[in-house]
């Protein structure tokens, strides 16, 4: 029954109680105006002018007990109900047998709403019935509107106690809903504190192990490699936070960011995200990652290299170069005589299939692969 | 342009402890006269006005201020002031605006201790410490900047010869290797990214003249 106590359901409760407050002075007026113009219709006017007070004081008591959750008990509802049904079975004392309208009249709809919003549907629907009954129990001929007036006060205290019961969930799922939201971001603001720690700590491993040698410079190596993997994890999902790549894009920047290794590799790009489909960014990068595999196996293991996108609104260009001796003139032809192209043909061959180019330039300044891959209208959302 | 017998003021701005302690240290070995260390962008601009630090190392996460905001009101403090950019974050967006507001350098805490007194070396001397990664940065920031509508545009775009050659830069060629294949001098190519770099800052200014105009700071 947590829903019931949460404090967004004691919220909507009490803004119920305060409306009640206000509806209570609306009938306690009605009843009074009623039975003062029908006053020749009781047998006993001290008798009756005795119940309005007790509606009168019951009314003001109600007002007061009802406005402090700690006071709606048990006790004062069933009080609230008792007071009630005592106005209801004075009426054929105080007016004789063949009253037509009950001295509370209206007035209990203030004990019946009491009843729905407290104990909702169950509470509307049983102090309903129980009113509808004795109502019709103690006249000596029920007529329609008698049946009428008892019907709506059972439909009438189970609606609104449903309505009450429905209002009190969502104000507390609505609730549940911010605090998970508040506790999210709490924890990514923790998350950034912490990310950005361990990055500092990762990069200082990374130069003191170079600067020391030895096998701490494996150390720092692999730090090094740590704190890239972070950090582009962080840019992927401050990325994905952002929403600005869409469901079957990514964000081809983050992921070249993979490709980049300390001292060997580096990657350049624009700050801002370059959204591509998801099928087109994995083999561009896979092109520029078998680009890399050239380079080490061509120039060697420690072989520097750098990798540079750049996005335009109508296509992407990517740059892969070494700083290697080149490839001697011809070279490459002797190679495709001797049927040894495969990587740079399969290079060629995964642009081409998106519809872009590859083309090879050598020199004294390196080797230089120049691949530009074609945008097509809806991937340009980032970049314009 | 430092004297020989004035070492360069330095200053380093960092919130970890063990950061600022050995870039100090290194500094500090290397000849350079480190004046003032701080820790949070507050203590850094209350101390710059104190010591008036010829160079700044800076962290760019720091307590606030955060890093942009202490580059651009050191900046305007003493414009002849050269700021480099330390930073472990990767944020490149932070990278950026730190350079737009008038860093002249931007490397990545990873670097070895010589990269960093080289870096160092050269910001104090005046000339741009211009990486790769930055390079890249700022093609794309130029990039971005062309395809926004006429009216968003200031009025300094890149020359067809400096997206060329800061092309180069972004592409890892020294600028010796430029400077051979472009058939051009090693101060011309100097020149051409010193000129990107002081396009992407005036940018800044044009639009903080304009913001002023607009929100009517230049009364009187």
């Amino acid at each position: 029954m947590s829903t019931w106590s949460s404090p967004a359901a004691t919220a909507v409760e009490n803004r119920l109680f305060r409306a009640l407050a206000v509806l209570r002075v609306i009938v306690l007026v009605n009843a009074i105006g009623l039975n003062v113009y029908r006053a020749g219709n009781f047998d006993h006017p001290v008798a009756g002018a005795g119940c309005i007070a007790v509606m009168v004081l019951w009314t003001g008591y109600a007002i007061w007990a009802y406005a402090e959750p700690r006071r709606r008990t048990v006790v004062l509802l069933t009080a609230d109900l008792a007071v009630a049904l005592a106005l209801l079975l004075a009426t054929p004392l105080v007016k004789g047998d063949a009253f037509r309208a009950t001295v509370p009249g209206f007035w209990i709809v203030g004990a019946l709403l009491a009843w729905s919003i407290h104990y909702r549907m169950i509470g509307g629907l049983a102090a309903g019935t129980l009113f509808a009954v004795v109502d019709l129990t103690l006249r000596e001929h029920i007529r329609q509107s008698d049946y009428n007036n008892a019907f709506l006060l059972v439909i009438s205290g189970s609606i609104v106690g449903f309505m009450c019961g429905s209002l009190q969930r969502m104000a507390t799922e609505r609730d549940a809903a911010e605090r998970a939201a508040a506790m999210a971001s709490e924890r990514a603001r923790l998350a950034r504190v912490v990310h950005d720690g361990v990055l500092q700590v990762l990069a200082l491993v990374q130069r003191r192990g170079g600067e020391l040698g030895g096998e701490l410079a494996e150390l720092g190596r692999l730090a090094g490699e740590q704190e890239r993997e972070l950090r582009r994890l962080i840019r992927a999902e401050d990325v994905a936070e952002v929403g600005e790549v869409g469901e079957e894009n990514v964000d081809l920047v983050s992921e070249l960011g993979r490709l980049e290794r300390s001292g060997t590799i580096t990657v350049s790009a624009p700050a801002f995200p370059v959204e591509l489909p998801a099928a087109v960014a994995h083999e561009i990068v896979a092109a520029a990652g078998a680009c890399l595999d050239n380079v080490r196996h061509h120039v060697g293991d420690d072989a520097r290299a750098w990798v540079l996108l750049q996005a335009y609104p109508d296509r992407v260009e990517l740059s892969v170069r070494d700083d290697g001796p080149g490839i001697p003139a011809g070279r490459l032809e002797e190679a495709v005589a001797q049927g040894r192209l495969g990587v740079s043909e399969s290079i060629r061959g995964r642009i081409a299939a998106l519809g872009g180019t590859a083309a090879l330039v050598t020199g004294s300044f390196g080797t230089e692969w120049e691949i530009v891959v074609p945008r097509s209208a809806q991937d340009l959302g980032a970049a314009s | 342009m430092s004297d020989q017998a004035d070492p360069v003021r330095v200053m380093v701005v960092d919130d970890h402890p063990m950061w600022r302690d050995a870039v100090e240290r290194d500094l500090a070995q290397a000849g350079y006269d480190v004046v003032a260390v701080a820790a949070t962008g507050r203590e850094a601009l209350v101390r710059f006005a104190a010591t008036r630090p010829q160079v700044v190392v800076l962290d760019l996460q720091i307590p606030a201020p955060d890093g942009v905001q202490v580059t651009t009101e050191i900046v305007r403090l003493e414009p002849e002031v050269r700021v480099l950019v330390l930073s472990a974050s990767g944020e490149q967006g932070d990278v950026l605006a730190a350079v737009t507001a008038g860093a002249t350098g931007y490397l990545v805490k990873s670097a070895s201790r010589a990269e960093l007194l080289a870096a160092v070396r050269r910001v104090a001397d005046g000339d741009a410490v211009f990486t790769p990664g930055l390079a890249g940065l700022v093609l794309g920031e130029f990039q971005r900047r062309s395809e926004a509508p006429p009216d968003d545009r200031a009025g300094s775009a890149l020359t067809d010869r400096e997206t060329e050659v800061l092309r180069m830069v972004a592409k890892g060629m020294s600028y010796r290797q430029i400077a051979e294949r472009l058939v051009l001098s090693h101060r011309t190519v100097q020149n051409h990214v010193q000129n990107t770099l002081r396009k992407l800052q005036m940018h800044n200014r044009v639009e903080l003249t304009r913001y002023a105009i607009e929100h009517g700071l230049d009364a009187e």
